[in-house]
């Protein structure tokens, strides 16, 4: 183990020029001004600070900003004010669906925060200057349909399991900051999901909550009809954590639609979106019925290019053919959701409905340790992998951005307008010769494939591949 | 009489050559560099793999009986890679290595980055280990060996973790020899103390077990000279090229290596790098690299806090050291034959016929790439490893770009 100790720290400290001790000391003075003088105030400023400048003496601080006022001033006339941003992102091609921009753009970055995408950001406007010319940069990918409840219970399945996986080794190195969790946990064990995962993540970690009160905890768990309470459910969504929570899942249910049923009227009492995983029907239920007469517009349909004709009614049919109730269950406005997994992506579905103009809504994962070291591998390679069916650049990215943010009704993400939070990745588009693995374990080739180069969450690098933000050693 | 034997034993040897010839291979790698210095072989090779063994190293095996074909042309063919530092002994606990969130899963990080065995750098003591190996060693497809801490308790963070009364050697003995195939060393570090007991303690057990000690830091009362005074040859020392005020650097501050250090690598003393977060520095790498000062074994000291850092996996690793000077084969040699014989277990590392499967079939990239150190250092380079495929026990356990699959119609 050897963690970033505080002995860095204090070297930190110890290394930063004369300028920057000066200017940190007057912004803690001139905080402590500014509380006293103005206490309202004090709620824009955080506890660490407040507890800090507790401690100290006023009359002293005084005395030190008299004497620190005219070097702050003469600071001030050799410009070493604070910048007007703390990061830069430099030279890159923007892909910002929302904004409907597909072009070389300058990203400026302030308090964890877009402060301005313009053609040209000057680079002594900012603290730091990355540049990512030559690559492209998007908002930070949203993976909507992932397994992240990762704990111990060793006889079970996904909730507080082992077929979970904890996010932030996965999300970040592939460039995505977001994550939503597709019912591992349901209202009875989220808070400890909360608790355990999520309050612990540096990904953004949402959730659906499964129908079932106890989520993914074993097969027989989730058949149980008396633990799919829409109540309870809805309350958890709406009063409990609706900062977390984005919507409803319904999964690896055997029996008729009773459950989906429970799942929508919990999300009509909630208004959230509801995603089903219509598999292990054995005979399958009908897709048509679930998408024109159980599912609202907006609720989602997951796995959509599964391949298991015995317990799940595929999209495509046998004669290689998008079934023509599919288009019109997307015009209703059901949401196909990929949710590449284990066992639910196969190329001949894929394949035929992309070539009838049939394309899945969004890309996701559904990361779980049986995908991860799969034909999955993580959002970036499933993202080239459409590529490589033919989908473009910019439409992979906004299946992966700006459309999950819509469908899980979190417009403040997926996008970079002006005073969102900056999440934002860089990719290099990697020219070679690469393959791409279904659950049959069939091969399709692609010459493209996206590498995640630098990942921001709320403004800071949080992945550096090839060390764009490092300070090049050479020069020392 | 004698010769009736002499055609008995000539039909029966016919007969099981014959046999091994029709025996169809479950996997075959044709074409690939095979670099395997255990065996001296370092050449364009096929590999052949039967029930989860190597059946054959050699050139043009047949491709007739083989159910999987992988073209590795332009490829390297190497031991799985052994990663010596890990910290995998993950479970529910905030901030916490043992059982705690602060660990991850080997098999998160493991086979994308070409790594078939990992060592847990003990996160687990004599106390915990049973709960180490049911909840997570049992569970993993990566193999996991382990130091174990002599500290009972294993890493906990806290004040545990210095009490000496939990350093039971005769307990830390009795798991050992109830685990002998698992745990390889006993790991000493995160001691504050001044009193040499722990050390001492810690090599007692190694002696008692016939077993090298892991030699952490975070021993600041220790000086460096006394811990490598008080290691016997083939003990391990790991974060090797770390600059922070709690150990020496082995680097001096005009840039050469100590000659303390030098004479203990001459001794036997094995220096692991256990890169993490804040183990890796350039200005100590870079001089100790171009000095001849090389590091026996790439310990990545994977955890939380390295995963997303400069560290990333242990290709990563390896690359950064490439392109610091170690040549290629130098590089193969320490990724899986020399902590194969560092951890005492001459049985992985190598591609010998008979030997476990455990491959990493990995591609040379050129282009413009760069390493970072603990500070946010880069060094620029030009040569990358990355994993096409993996095989854990014969078993394709990552495969890159489909190498092992059949393209679609």
């Amino acid at each position: 183990m050897h963690l970033v100790s505080n002995d860095i720290a204090k070297q930190e400290y110890r290394v930063m020029p004369f300028s920057s001790v000066l200017l940190y000391e007057l912004e803690k003075q001139k905080n402590l001004f500014v509380l006293k003088r103005f206490p309202k105030l004090q709620s824009h400023i955080s506890t660490d600070s407040l507890n800090q400048l507790n401690h100290m003496n006023f009359h002293t601080n005084l005395n030190r900003l008299r004497f620190l006022l005219p070097i702050f001033l003469f600071a001030i006339s050799l410009g070493l004010h604070a910048q007007e941003y703390d990061l830069l992102l430099k030279g890159g091609h923007l892909i910002d669906t929302k904004n409907n921009i597909n072009t070389p753009m300058d990203i400026g970055i302030k308090d964890g925060k877009i402060k301005s995408v313009t053609k040209s950001i000057s680079g002594k406007k900012a603290e730091k200057t990355i540049d990512i010319s030559g690559y492209y940069v998007t908002p930070g990918l949203i993976d909507m349909h992932v397994h992240v409840f990762m704990g111990n219970q060793l006889d079970d399945y996904i909730a507080n399991a082992q077929t979970s996986v904890m996010p932030d080794g996965f999300t970040f190195r592939s460039g995505v900051t977001t994550v939503v969790d597709a019912g591992s946990s349901g209202w009875r064990n989220f808070p400890l999901f909360k608790e355990q995962t999520i309050d612990k993540a540096k990904t953004r970690v949402l959730a659906l909550l499964n129908i079932v009160g106890h989520g993914m905890k074993s097969r027989f768990d989730e058949q149980n009809l008396s633990d799919m309470n829409p109540e309870m459910t809805a309350y958890s969504i709406t009063k409990l954590y609706p900062e977390i929570l984005v919507g409803i899942k319904a999964a690896h249910y055997w029996g008729g639609f009773d459950q989906v049923d429970l799942a929508v009227e919990a999300g009509k009492r909630a208004n959230v979106p509801v995603m089903v995983d219509f598999g292990e029907h054995d005979p399958p239920n009908s897709i048509e019925s679930l998408f024109m007469e159980h599912l609202r517009p907006g609720d989602i349909f997951t796995h959509t290019y599964s391949y298991g004709p015995t317990q799940r009614e595929t999209i495509v049919d046998e004669n290689d053919k998008v079934k023509p109730f599919v288009f019109k269950a997307q015009e209703r406005g059901i949401v196909f959701d990929v949710g590449h997994g284990g066992g639910a992506f196969s190329w001949r579905q894929a394949v035929p409905a992309s070539q009838q103009g049939f394309k899945a809504n969004v890309i996701s994962t559904d990361l779980h340790t049986q995908s991860m070291n799969a034909g999955m591998k993580d959002l970036s390679n499933v993202l080239s992998k459409f590529m490589a069916m033919g989908f473009s650049l910019e439409d992979v990215i906004a299946r992966a951005t700006w459309a999950p943010a819509q469908v899980i009704g979190r417009t403040d993400l997926g996008h970079l307008d002006v005073g969102a939070e900056a999440d934002i990745a860089v990719f290099s588009l990697r020219e070679g010769d690469f393959g791409f693995l279904d659950v049959r374990r069939n091969t399709l080739k692609g010459n493209k494939k996206l590498e995640t180069q630098l990942t921001l969450r709320a403004g800071k690098v949080v992945w550096d591949l090839n060390g764009l933000a490092g300070t090049d050693f050479s020069n020392k | 009489m004698d010769s009736y034997f002499k055609v008995i034993f000539g039909l029966i040897t016919t007969l099981l050559i014959s046999n091994i010839y029709a025996q169809e291979v479950d996997l075959l790698l044709k074409n690939g560099h095979v670099f395997d210095p255990a065996n001296q072989v370092d050449t364009i090779a096929d590999v052949s793999i039967l029930n989860g063994r190597i059946a054959e190293v050699s050139q043009n095996i047949s491709s007739e009986t083989a159910k999987v074909i992988v073209d590795a042309t332009g490829l390297f063919v190497v031991p799985g890679l052994i990663d010596t530092h890990t910290h995998v002994f993950v479970g529910p606990e905030a901030k916490k290595f043992a059982n705690g969130i602060y660990s991850l899963s080997p098999d998160d990080f493991s086979f994308k980055a070409g790594v078939t065995t990992v060592v847990d750098a003990g996160t687990s003591g004599w106390r915990n280990f049973p709960q180490f190996k049911e909840q997570v060693i049992d569970h993993s497809k990566t193999r996991i060996l382990a130091f174990l801490n002599i500290a009972g308790h294993g890493m906990t963070g806290d004040e545990l973790e210095s009490d000496i009364s939990e350093m039971n050697v005769a307990k830390t003995v009795e798991i050992i020899n109830q685990y002998p195939n698992t745990i390889v060393g006993i790991k000493i570090g995160h001691y504050n103390g001044k009193d040499w007991t722990p050390f001492e303690r810690t090599i007692e057990a190694g002696e008692k077990t016939d077993r090298p000690i892991f030699v952490e830091c975070h021993l600041p009362e220790y000086t460096l000279e006394d811990q490598l005074a008080h290691m016997r040859p083939g003990d391990i020392i790991t974060h090797t090229f770390e600059n922070i005020s709690e150990r020496k650097p082995v680097v001096d501050q005009n840039g050469t290596v100590l000659p303390v250090v030098m004479e203990a690598k001459e001794r036997g003393i094995l220096f692991d790098v256990g890169h993490g977060g804040a183990g890796f520095w350039f200005d100590q790498g870079i001089p100790a690299i171009e000095q001849g000062f090389w590091p026996n074994s790439f310990g990545t000291d994977l955890h939380r806090f390295s995963m997303n850092a400069g560290m990333k996996d242990f290709l990563n690793v390896m690359s950064k050291f490439l392109n610091m000077g170690i040549p290629l084969k130098e590089v193969f040699k320490r990724g899986s034959w020399y902590p194969a014989k560092a951890i005492g277990r001459n049985d992985l590392g190598h591609l010998g016929v008979g030997a476990v499967a455990d491959i990493a079939v990995l591609r040379l990239r050129k282009g413009s790439f760069g390493y970072i150190d603990a500070r946010n250092n880069l060094l620029k380079g030009d040569q990358k490893l990355e994993a096409e495929l993996t095989i854990k026990d014969g078993k394709i356990v990552w495969d890159l770009n489909g190498l092992s699959a059949k393209p679609i119609d």
